[in-house]
Parts: structure tokens; C-alpha cells; sequence
């Protein structure tokens, strides 16, 4: 019961959130101290500790307390800027709804509830993803991605459960069809494919803390559960042994690592940069993991962590960029402090030393030219392409001069975004200290790919 | 048996209903059938968490519709899911088939050991939720095949042999989510095509 403490305060806080949203004043600090509460409790609990909650395992794992303490810390600083710069009365309800649900999926050990859970947690921000429903298309976005995660959701949780009830004598193609099922739902859940039409609209529809709650905790949850689905539920051998799955994951993950990046060297507004660049960064995990090595899954995984934190800081400092700037284009004159943080999250988002962003991309990068020398040649152009987006968003930005350097009235974008830079750069100093939780889990990964 | 031609009929009537508080209704008698042909695998208490949220998914609908007439008129997207539902049911269950190789007796009222009756069942719904999901056009349409799809999953889900109560509660708390943001988005949608 006690694993499942953080979580379960987290839900009840949402629901009290929820009751009441209307009063900034109160739901903002109860948010935050809900927040702080569960992320003492997880920092509290020791690795390996098992229980149960209702019939269902749960295991405390370093992998899932290093990535619920990242989400707590995420939720906590976009809570922050929703409560003192953008205020929406639905988000609170929901950031700790869908807190609550990402340490679930960290803390249960059975692969179903795990994908139930991440689906939940996906179908919340239908709720703040909607505002001004009269002046822009949000309601569509909101229904695209509704419709997105039901079928996505609906598909892996069939494969899970006819992959768990069938018997051993099946042929083996029986079970890949399964495992390309649930890659395919995968994909429709965590928007891999850069041509998918609702992350886009999403991009340039909905409020920017939404778009941050979803591409900073969601997005990351979701290929954390990917992996730890693939380790749990015992399809990874029928992976080994077909190769045409690797292909498909090689496949969806070139296609996105690619596709994402050329459309972010040309986006034409920063939250598609940042959209997009993400996008890219999922399909080069995707490709780190599809190798089914250790360097590739630690890399992979890395690199999702540390891009859902940048994006979140890039996203708000874009949010924040575009109220200031009203209808003209954002440019740093309007928020000096949001636009250098928008930059700096850049840094972290192609993962540029010294950040934490860069062991991640390194190993993925490496392992993949060992793998095939194309694919390896192919995410270093990815990284080059979303090396030119963050540069023609910094010459917007900054290329017209600033006249004087005058700090905005309340600059809580450029506070988060120095916050998370400092974070990533103290990580990327000292980065055993992040990555040993995740090697850890490589190793169980590895475990699991040949059973003895 | 009996139980399975109710699920099919009710799919249909949801498929092919123009109001969307007679998809509603016909949604709860999918739910009721399908809980109708799997009831010897759950317990009453896991039978009583998934009836609330189907009693849940269907309260907000009907609540969301806020009259008779609203609705959204399948045409010929009825056609299209039903076709495909069929197709997609007799491939899934001849590839995917986990119930009993053995020879299967399916008793026309009563419980399914074999299961069977249950897998085809969960095949229709979810091959039906998938079409008609696919062609929505609003979110009257994609929260009727999200539900029908969960419905499916549920009854899979039956099949395993796992303790049941934690992934029924979860299930149910999907089958209501998934009704909520529904009629969330169907409110939302009629404010904007009202306005």
C-alpha cells in the first residue's frame, strides 16, 4: 500500500483539484504542496520494495523512482507557471490526474494495468486541451487526439490480453502479429509518426501548459511503459526471432527521427519547432531501442527523460513569448528572459554538451552506426536538421537586437527555464548518478530479450 | 448464444441510431449482453464495478445529447463499419483464436466454458468500434466506437486467467473516462457548431 501512496494522493488530490478549480488560490499552492508531498514520499521509498493494491503487484524500481521524481519535478514547475502566468482553472485537476496516473505506470508490474493506466492518464488532458472553443479549431485537436489514444489504447490492450491467454504452441506468427499491434498502437499513442496529423494541430491549437503536460509527461510515460511492457510481458523473444519487427521499429523510428526533424528545420512557429523536434527525438529513440542493445535502450531512454523536461521549459517559454508578443511575432523585446529560455532548452533538446541531453544521444548515435552505418549516418542529419530549427528560432528571436535589456514584469518562464537548465547541467556534470538507474533497467531489458 | 445475436443486434442499433441518446441506450444493452455472456468468469462484485462503468459511460452521454434529436446520421458509414466489422471478426477469430482447440459446444442460454461465444463477441465489438471510430466525423460517433472498442476489451480481458478485480476497477474507470471526455468533447462541439 505504501508504493502506492504517491499515486493514490495525487488521485485524491485531483479530485479535490477538481472540486475546487475555480479558485486559483486555492488549487494552485494545494496542487503544489500534493506535488511536493508525493515527491518526498517517492524520494522516501527504497528500490526493490514489493507490495500489492488490490490484486494487482507493484514494485519500486530505480528506473521508475528516477523517472516519477523527474514527472513530480515537470508537473511541479508547469503548475507553477499555470498558477502565476497562465492561468486555467482545468489544468490543476488534470496535471494531477495525470501525475497520478504516470507513477502508476511506474509502480505496477502487470503489463495490462500498465497499459490501462498510461491510456487513463492520455484521455485526461482532453480536458484542458479545449479553451476559447470559438475562436480556434481546439475542440477539433482535442477530438483528434481523444480518437488517436481510444484506438490506440483500445488496440494494445486487445494484443496485451490475447498475447497473455495464448498458448505456447501457437506459431510464431501468431505472436508477431501481436507485437506489430502493439507497436502500432504505441505509435498511435505517442504520436511517433511525424506526419500524424493531430500532434500538429494539437501544436498550434491548445493552450501551451497543456501542450507542455502532454509532450514533457506524457509523451515520456508513454515510451517508458512501451519499454517496460516489451520487458514484462514476454513478447520480447518473438522479437529476436522475427527480424521483420526490429524492421518495423526501425522503421517507425527512422521515419520519425527524419521525417520530425526536416519539419522542424522549417517550422514555421516555436511550439511546432518544439513539437516537432520532440517528435524527432522519440523517432531516434525509437531507432536506440529497436537495436535492442544496452547502450541503445540506456541512450533511448535517456534521451526521452531529458527531452520531455526541454520541451516542457521551451513550451512554456513559447507560451509565454506569444501572450506578451500579442498578434505581432514573438521576438526576445517582448520577454527577454522567456526567449533565453527558450534558447537554452534548445540546447538541451539537440543534446549539446556538457547538458544531460548529450550521453543519451551519444550512445544512441553510436550504437546505431555499429548497427547499420546508414542508420547512424541518418540520426546525425536528424540532429543537424533540428540543429538548424533551434537556430532559425534563435535568429527570430533575437535577430532583430534588443534595444534595452529590460527583464519582464513577472518572469516566471525564464526562472523555469534557468531551473531546468541548471538541472541539466549539474546531470550532465555528473551523469552516473542518472544514468545507473537506467542501465539497471537495460539490464532487465536484456534479461528478458533471452530468457534462459 | 442468445446473449452474442443481443451484442450484435445492440452494436448495430448504436451503429445505425441517428440521436445520440438511442446510441446511449443501445450502448448500455451492448454492455448488459456482453457482461450477459461472460458472467461465469467474474465475480458479482467485479460484475457490479463494470456495470457502474458502463451505467456511468451511458449517464454522461445521455446527459451530453440534452435532447431527443441530437445526434449524428451515420449515412452510409453504417454500411462501411458493419461490413468491415463482419470481415475483421471472422479474420481475427481464425488468427487469433486463444479459446479451447477442442471441440466446443456453445449452449444457446447459459454460461460459455469454452469462452468462444465471449472471443467473437469481443472480435464484433472491437472491429466495430474501429470502423466507426475511423470514419467519425464528430465526437458523437468516436465516443460511441471508443465504448463499443473498451466493451470489446473488456470481455478479452475476462478470458485471462489472472486475478480479476484490479484490471476490472481500471477497465471501468476507462469505460467512464472515455465517456466523460466524450460528452466533454460533444458539448464543446455543438457550442462551436451552434455558435
Amino acid at each position: 500500500m505504501i508504493i502506492a501512496a504517491a499515486p493514490l494522493i495525487l488521485a485524491a488530490a485531483a479530485g479535490f483539484a477538481f472540486a475546487f478549480r475555480k479558485r486559483l488560490n486555492v488549487v494552485g499552492p494545494f496542487s503544489l504542496m500534493s506535488i511536493v508531498a508525493a515527491f518526498t514520499l517517492v524520494s522516501a521509498m527504497p528500490a526493490d520494495l514489493t507490495g500489492a493494491l488490490l490484486d494487482l503487484e507493484l514494485r519500486v524500481t530505480d528506473l521508475g523512482r528516477l523517472a516519477s521524481l523527474v514527472i513530480l519535478a515537470t508537473l511541479f514547475l508547469l503548475v507553477i507557471d499555470v498558477w502565476l502566468d497562465e492561468p486555467a482553472y482545468n489544468f490543476f485537476p488534470t496535471a494531477l490526474a495525470v501525475g497520478a496516473t504516470a507513477l502508476g505506470v511506474l509502480v505496477v508490474t502487470a503489463p495490462l494495468a500498465i497499459f490501462g493506466l498510461l491510456v487513463l492518464g492520455l484521455l485526461v488532458p482532453v480536458g484542458s486541451f479545449t479553451f476559447q472553443v470559438q475562436r480556434n479549431r481546439s475542440v477539433d485537436a482535442a477530438s483528434r487526439h481523444f480518437s488517436f489514444v481510444a484506438l490506440g489504447g483500445c488496440l494494445g490492450l486487445s494484443a496485451l490480453a490475447l498475447s497473455a491467454s495464448l498458448p505456447h504452441e501457437q506459431p510464431a506468427n501468431t505472436f508477431v502479429l501481436l507485437v506489430v499491434v502493439l507497436v502500432v498502437a504505441f505509435a498511435l499513442l505517442l504520436a511517433a509518426i511525424p506526419f500524424h496529423t493531430h500532434a500538429a494541430l494539437l501544436a498550434s491549437e491548445v493552450p501551451a501548459a497543456a501542450l507542455a503536460l502532454y509532450f514533457g509527461v506524457l509523451v515520456p510515460t508513454t515510451f517508458i511503459a512501451f519499454a517496460e511492457i516489451l520487458t514484462l510481458s514476454g513478447l520480447l523473444p518473438a522479437i529476436v526471432q522475427v527480424v521483420k519487427v526490429q524492421d518495423l521499429l526501425h522503421g517507425i523510428g527512422l521515419v520519425s527521427a527524419v521525417g520530425g526533424a526536416f519539419l522542424a528545420s522549417g517550422a514555421p512557429d516555436l511550439r511546432r519547432l518544439v513539437v516537432y523536434s520532440v517528435i524527432s527525438n522519440l523517432g531516434a529513440a525509437l531507432v536506440g531501442m529497436a537495436t535492442l542493445s544496452g547502450p541503445g535502450i540506456i541512450g533511448a531512454l535517456a534521451s526521452v527523460i531529458v527531452t520531455g523536461t526541454s520541451a516542457s521549459g521551451q513550451l512554456l517559454a513559447a507560451g509565454t513569448l506569444e501572450r506578451r508578443s500579442g498578434p505581432d511575432r514573438p521576438t526576445a523585446r517582448h520577454a527577454p528572459m522567456a526567449a533565453l529560455a527558450f534558447v537554452v532548452g534548445g540546447f538541451a533538446m539537440i543534446g549539446a554538451p556538457p547538458l544531460l541531453g548529450f550521453p543519451g544521444r551519444f550512445f544512441m548515435e553510436l550504437i546505431a552506426y555499429q548497427f547499420a552505418p546508414l542508420t547512424g549516418a541518418a540520426l546525425v542529419v536528424a540532429t543537424l536538421l533540428l540543429i538548424v530549427g533551434q537556430l532559425r528560432a534563435v535568429v527570430a528571436l533575437f535577430g532583430a537586437g534588443l534595444e534595452r535589456w529590460t527583464i519582464e514584469s513577472r518572469p516566471v518562464a525564464g526562472v523555469i527555464g534557468a531551473v531546468i537548465f541548471i538541472a541539466l547541467l549539474i546531470g550532465g556534470i555528473q551523469p552516473a548518478g542518472f544514468l545507473r538507474p537506467i542501465a539497471s533497467f537495460a539490464e532487465e531489458f536484456l534479461k528478458a530479450l533471452r530468457p534462459l | 448464444m442468445i446473449a452474442l445475436g443481443i451484442v450484435a443486434l445492440a452494436t448495430l442499433a448504436a451503429n445505425g441510431s441517428r440521436q445520440l441518446r438511442y446510441s446511449a441506450f443501445a450502448l448500455l444493452g451492448v454492455s448488459l449482453a456482453a457482461n450477459a455472456v461472460s458472467a461465469g468468469q467474474l465475480t458479482m462484485w467485479e460484475l457490479a464495478v463494470e456495470g457502474c462503468g458502463a451505467l456511468v459511460a451511458f449517464g454522461v452521454l445521455y446527459v451530453a445529447a440534452r435532447d431527443r434529436t441530437y445526434g449524428e446520421d451515420p449515412g452510409w458509414r453504417l454500411w462501411v463499419a458493419t461490413v468491415v466489422a463482419a470481415a475483421a471478426t471472422a479474420a481475427c477469430f481464425a488468427t487469433l483464436r486463444t479459446a479451447s482447440s477442442e471441440l466446443v459446444t456453445v449452449p444457446l442460454i447459459g454460461e460459455d466454458p469454452s469462452g468462444v461465444t465471449a472471443q467473437v463477441a469481443a472480435f464484433w465489438l472491437i472491429s466495430s468500434g474501429i470502423a466507426i471510430l475511423v470514419t467519425a466525423r464528430t465526437p458523437v460517433r468516436g465516443s460511441l466506437g471508443a465504448l463499443l472498442m473498451v466493451t470489446g476489451v473488456e470481455l478479452l480481458v475476462r478470458l485471462l486467467n489472472v486475478p480479476q478485480l484490479g484490471l476490472t476497477l481500471l477497465l471501468a474507470w476507462i469505460q467512464a473516462v472515455i465517456g466523460l471526455a466524450g460528452a466533454f468533447l460533444i458539448v464543446n462541439e455543438r457550442v462551436v457548431r451552434e455558435a
